[in-house]
């Protein structure tokens, strides 16, 4: 029953994960050339506090993975660039939560920080020139801001779950 | 748990409030102290590849065409195309509208030695809203095209 609830759980999460992934990349908010707030970074934040590690990895690559096969982009350009940034980005939460001293607003902007340099790192590679370098103070500082808001909005949504989520639990 | 929890939200102001601190303080002395001077040539790089395609001479106002794009004959045109009477050169970019790859239009001018990209296909038009360049590279990366500036070394003696 619980393992139902958390596999019913995780297709929603997913779910939401692509949606607000595609409508961000839809609507530019930040004036900035391709920078985007990050929003589908909540749902990874969040499934690995609910759920775990684990979880939250194969939900972010499946999220990247049907993003792109929707918006037919896949194995494109900006594909390589979205998988290694969230891979990193998910990895780097993953260790600083483990460590167990911030807490989630911390946890996502390190994230967000590392989100930014997997995707330079691919960018290298794409375009076969470390020129790309020279956007990374734009992109780091940036990333904060965004980290930290991605933050506070995962926090907020962990807190509700908490006293939901345990309500549900008492009454079976 | 309430007191943990406090003391997390503790360290994670601090910790956004000193990166934020930090790294703005980073892009502001990059932004101010980086790409400094006049740049000599403009190189348009196309893919991976090192050799650029054209280059943009600012010292003897010329545009150079070094190669051919390598282009599948579906593509009536020889690429890159340059017009000197509009001072643009038009390239071949990597992102395809219904499976045909889509130009990339790059204007450039010897007077104020800047190099800008007016029109290109990508998801909101990243690459044309980087607007115009003396200094810092270009890059388009949905087509995979850059723009690269050679500087020449400002005498800071005088």
């Amino acid at each position: 029953m619980t393992n139902m609830r958390k596999m019913t759980l995780l297709a929603n999460f997913l779910a939401i994960a692509i949606v607000l992934n595609i409508i961000e990349s839809a609507i530019p908010i930040i004036p900035v050339p391709g920078a985007k707030l990050g929003f589908a970074n909540i749902i990874t934040l969040i499934i690995l506090y609910v759920y775990s590690f684990k979880d939250s990895m194969s939900i972010t690559l499946l999220r990247v993975i049907l993003v792109a096969i929707l918006t037919g982009k896949l194995l494109g350009v900006t594909f390589y660039m979205s998988l290694s940034g969230a891979v990193f980005a998910t990895l780097a939460m993953g260790l600083v939560k483990q460590l167990n001293y911030f807490g989630m607003i911390g946890v996502s902007t390190i994230g967000s920080v590392f989100h930014s340099i997997g995707q330079i790192i691919a960018g290298i590679f794409v375009i076969g020139s470390t020129a790309v370098v020279a956007y990374l103070p734009i992109m780091l500082f940036l990333s904060i801001p965004a980290g930290a808001l991605t933050g506070l909005i995962a926090q907020r949504f962990y807190i509700i779950w908490q006293s939901w989520h345990n309500i549900i639990v008492e009454i079976k | 748990m309430s007191s943990k929890m406090s003391m997390k939200n503790k360290r994670d102001l601090l910790l956004v409030t000193l990166l934020f601190t930090i790294l703005g303080g980073i892009f502001i002395l990059f932004r101010l102290f980086a790409f400094q001077g006049e740049a000599s040539t403009a190189n348009i790089y196309y893919g991976t590849s090192n050799n650029p395609v054209v280059t943009i001479d600012f010292i003897n106002y010329r545009v150079i065409r070094n190669y051919d794009q390598q282009v599948s004959n579906d593509y009536s045109d020889n690429y890159p195309i340059i017009d000197e009477a509009n001072r643009t050169v038009t390239l071949l970019g990597d992102y395809e509208l219904n499976g045909v790859r889509q130009i990339v239009v790059i204007e450039y001018n010897f007077g104020n030695k800047s190099v800008q990209i007016i029109q290109e296909q990508s998801p909101n038009h990243i690459c044309s809203r980087e607007g115009i360049s003396t200094s810092f590279p270009l890059i388009c990366l949905p087509n995979r095209i850059r723009v690269e500036f050679d500087m020449t070394d400002v005498d800071f003696t005088v």
